[in-house]
């Protein structure tokens, strides 16, 4: 095989690595703060992306403000959804809220088929269709604008978590919540603000992907790619997470090169688990040391 | 009292096929397959803390396995095939287990969640076997020259196999083995200060409930009659740790609770058709707001009057 096609390969498989991530990453800011896995993060995702389109087909906005739709009914859902639901909640088990998310995971993808439509739609993109091409590797906009919108809000992320009050705050509860409380910062606060930011995040990846693989209400089960990756990074490592997801995007994008159709969705998988069984903590989690 | 309602229990259980129309014949047989999958993955889940999110993927290989049995195989009685599904299903289980045991928590479930992929891919590749994508007809299983070719003859298979596995976990906590998995539940690290191996009672805990799962995936296959490896998906590993949970973790009288509400509602749900998911998800929300802990917590307060 060619170096380029080679390129090309790595190249998508970093664009689909870079959707992963920033699921990867919504599910670890909200499993930081409160310690729960939300199963409907990528139904939140699908809901939110839906809401821009539909802003964008009835105004005809440019896309930029489509965006800022998303993200601005993925706060709100994400507000609504935390301040009724899982507040209510809080004294209930982990188990208890990851059934919760469940059935929000199902409600939303349901809700999103009866408002709107259970078929594929087209999405605008930003990037052309033309290929850039560098010497004898072709590389679709796309890829490149998925890399660079997503490595962009990465950086925003890693702003906001080292350099903002709120972001030390984050950090804080993550760290130790009952530390975090004496220190004044109002975890309840953090909670609230965790979900808004990760389903921020959510809608951005939603917008960015959605030409893509088109707008459907299946789009939510990319959760289980974004949850794969966060667990091979390290559960609760943002970095971690980063690096899980292109690391899965990039196998994805090149097991089907080398290996036989019918084992190609399998492959990444045992990829991971094996992984998993050198480092049982993900590549950048540590094993806590759990004290008596 | 408890013996009296045991009793009533169980004739309803024997006097279901007289009294319901067919269909809901079918559904309890149903309800009872569940419920051997949700007794299994309690086992696992509910007393040594592992959430499996691959359950499917057993459930999988005890119906293929008693299904080709059954097809190459015809002499062998049901119940032996339903043991051998299970066995081979427990081998596969406690093979997976053994390298799983430096995970913890999510990435347990992580792992799990792979396994299930893997085995619905080598179900759909191993067509010459499986038939792949096209699905396989299971034949009557047979019991002394005697075909269980109709509901209800199917219906009293699972009862039965269910009364004995429902028995079987119910007294565990009799054994060794169960004060094993008891004092894991309780406290991790004051059970192996009490000398109880944590490795192999995990280990363990996955061959058991890998084997009840391959049990039941062989009532399945005799009670639904036709696999296709797109019925072993993700979404079902999902609706089995969602029938523990609200039925109650480490509870078996919570599993069957949980594992007949979900197919009851799913069952009832489907009349509504694209509003099911949604009923289905706030009825999960409601439950797990107002029952925390699950059904078996909330009725506790019942039982000890």
């Amino acid at each position: 095989m060619s170096t380029a096609t080679l390129v090309h390969v790595v190249v998508s498989g970093l664009a689909t690595g870079s959707i992963y991530a920033l699921m990867a990453l919504a599910l670890v800011i909200i499993y930081n703060a409160t310690r729960t896995l939300n199963f409907a993060q990528g139904d939140m995702l699908m809901v939110s992306t839906f809401a821009g389109w539909a802003a964008h087909r009835a105004w005809e906005l440019p896309l930029i403000v489509t965006m800022l739709v998303a993200v601005a009914a993925a706060a709100l859902l994400a507000l609504v959804i935390e301040r009724v639901i899982i507040r209510r909640s809080i004294a209930a088990t982990h188990w208890d809220v990851l059934i919760i998310t469940v059935g929000l995971s199902l409600m939303l993808r349901s809700a999103a088929g009866l408002v709107w439509t259970h078929e594929d739609q087209a999405f605008p993109s930003f990037f052309g269709d033309r290929p850039i091409t560098l010497g004898p590797v072709k590389l679709a906009p796309v890829s490149l604008g998925i890399i660079g919108g997503s490595l962009a809000l990465m950086l925003c992320l890693y702003g906001l978590f080292t350099h903002t009050r709120v972001g030390r705050a984050m950090r804080a509860v993550a760290q130790n919540q009952r530390g975090a409380r004496l220190m004044g910062i109002s975890v309840e606060r953090v909670y609230s603000l965790s979900w808004v930011l990760a389903a921020a995040v959510g809608a951005i990846a939603g917008v960015l992907v959605a030409p893509v693989t088109f707008l459907s209400t299946k789009m939510g089960i990319v959760v289980i790619n974004g949850f794969t990756a966060a667990v091979i990074g390290g559960f609760g490592s943002m970095p971690g997470a980063v690096a899980g997801g292109m690391l899965l995007g990039v196998i994805e994008n090149l097991a089907p090169l080398y290996l036989p159709s019918g084992i190609r969705y399998s492959v990444p998988f045992l990829i991971l688990v094996a992984i998993l069984l050198v480092r049982p903590a993900g590549l950048f989690g540590r094993i806590e040391q759990r004290k008596v | 009292m408890r013996r009296w309602a045991l009793g009533a229990l169980g004739a309803g259980v024997l006097a279901w096929p007289w009294v319901a129309p067919r269909y809901f014949v079918f559904l309890a047989s149903l309800i009872l397959v569940n419920a051997v999958v949700a007794i299994g993955l309690n086992l696992l889940s509910g007393y040594t803390n592992q959430l499996s999110f691959g359950h499917a993927g057993f459930l999988a290989i005890g119906a293929y396995a008693a299904a080709l049995l059954t097809i190459h195989a015809p002499a062998i009685p049901v119940v032996v095939t339903l043991l051998l599904g299970g066995a081979i299903t427990a081998v596969v289980g406690l093979a997976f287990g053994v390298p799983c045991l430096r995970l913890g928590g999510l990435y347990l479930s992580m792992a799990t969640l792979a396994f299930g992929f893997v085995v619905a891919e080598v179900i759909l590749n191993l067509d010459a076997l499986t038939r792949g994508a096209d699905g396989l007809r299971v034949p009557a299983g047979r019991i002394a020259g005697w075909a269980l070719s109709t509901d209800t003859a199917r219906y009293y298979l699972a009862a039965a196999v269910t009364a004995v596995l429902v028995a079987g976990a119910v007294n565990l906590t009799r054994t060794r083995v169960g004060r094993a998995f008891l004092a894991i539940r309780e406290s991790e690290v004051a059970a192996q200060a009490s000398g109880v191996s944590l490795a192999a009672y995990r280990t363990a805990a996955f061959g058991v409930s890998a084997f009840y799962t391959g049990v039941a995936g062989g009532l399945f296959a005799f009670v639904v009659g036709y696999l296709s490896p797109d019925a072993f998906d993700v979404f079902l590993s999902v609706d089995f740790v969602v029938m523990i949970i609200l039925g109650g973790l480490g509870s078996v009288p919570g599993s069957i609770m949980g594992a007949a509400v979900v197919t009851v509602l799913h069952d009832w749900l489907a009349a509504f058709q694209n509003f099911r998911p949604l009923i289905f998800g706030a009825i999960l929300i409601a439950c797990m707001l107002f029952m925390p802990g699950g059904m078996a917590r909330a009725l506790r307060p019942l039982g000890r009057r």
